[in-house]
């Protein structure tokens, strides 16, 4: 590259340089108003985390989250005995059922399961006197 | 008890002096970079609140992960967390038009059809210069230019960071940086000749 091209870019560099801090000093006072409340936000984080007490902010989601687990216990409690890993499967399950909009239609039609389940029981009844037959 | 009590003292004092150090840092150092940052935004987005957004994105994520780092470390820090959140931005923005046109183009609450119009930014660069506005034709050859050549330039140029910086917030090597910034130097000067 000769150094008339090398010192060409450097004009331009030079020139697109001061128009971009020409914009730069061109801002409104409303968008550097807003620049600062921004840079307070920041600064705001730094000062949470600066502080002894910073983990305090966690406080509320694991008072929720140890109350949310001392239930799911007592419930199961009563439910039944626990499992060795101290939580049971079928409890999350159940929790999960309890929480699941389509079980809520089941429940609406409860006879009718309720006949299924006895047709079923009759059926398997059948098949097994077959079979020893 | 009492020497206890001596000892620690200063100790509490060291600490604070240490934060309120550290927190006059950090302002001067967001202070001297918030207004060309938020330029930056604005010429990647086209969109002064979404720019506004990005940068505040980007000194609560340094404030917050990079706080305990060197001064000198910041810089190329702040820029590539605020690089990263531009991207993020420009792909939400692609995948959320490939969306609105597969629905036929009907438009969602936060779908902003000013944004998604063609501007002035589908002119020449040229017709941009007739209308004596030079910075504007600037920011229309940068947005044509290729992604990481844009990126080059504008952390070179107009933030001033030095090869090492760039690459660190571009997060490339240095002879990328030096490849990138040399060809959209080129590149804007063949967009805009002696214009600019």
């Amino acid at each position: 590259m000769d150094s008339e091209s090398v010192k060409k870019d450097r004009d331009f560099e030079e020139r697109t340089k001061l128009l971009f801090e020409q914009s730069v000093a061109a801002l409104d006072g409303q968008t550097r108003s807003k620049l600062t409340q921004a840079r307070y936000r920041a600064l705001e984080e730094l000062a949470e985390r600066a502080s002894p007490g910073w983990s305090r902010s966690w406080l509320p989601a694991g008072a929720v989250a140890a109350v949310a687990l001392l239930s799911l216990m007592l419930w199961q409690g009563q439910m039944g005995p626990l499992t060795t890993s101290g939580f049971d499967v079928a409890a999350v399950t159940d929790l999960e059922i309890l929480f699941s909009e389509e079980e809520f239609d089941m429940i609406e039609e409860l006879e009718f399961y309720a006949w299924l389940e006895e047709q079923v029981e009759l059926t398997s009844g059948e098949i097994v006197e077959d079979g020893i037959g | 008890m009492a020497l206890a009590v001596t000892l620690q003292a200063p100790m509490c004092l060291q600490k604070e002096d240490g934060t309120l150090e550290s927190r006059a840092g950090m302002e001067g150092f967001l202070r001297e970079v918030e207004t060309r940052a938020f330029r930056i935004a604005v010429i990647s987005t086209r969109d002064a609140g979404e720019a506004l957004d990005i940068v505040q994105d980007a000194m609560i994520s340094l404030a917050r992960r990079y706080a305990d780092r060197s001064a000198e470390e910041w810089r190329p820090l702040f820029y590539r967390i605020l690089k990263n959140r531009i991207r993020d931005w420009q792909r939400r923005r692609i995948v959320r038009g490939r969306v609105m046109s597969f629905f036929g183009g009907q438009e969602g609450e936060e779908y902003d059809p000013i944004a998604q119009a063609p501007g002035p930014t589908s002119e020449n660069p040229l017709e941009a210069l007739a209308r004596s506005d030079a910075m504007d034709a600037l920011e229309q050859a940068l947005r044509e230019l290729p992604k990481r050549q844009r990126e080059a330039f504008m952390l070179r140029n107009f933030e001033g960071l030095d090869v090492t910086d760039t690459a660190t917030a571009m997060g490339c090597s240095d002879g990328s940086v030096k490849t990138h910034y040399s060809r959209a130097v080129h590149r804007l000067r063949d967009a805009l000749g002696e214009h600019v």
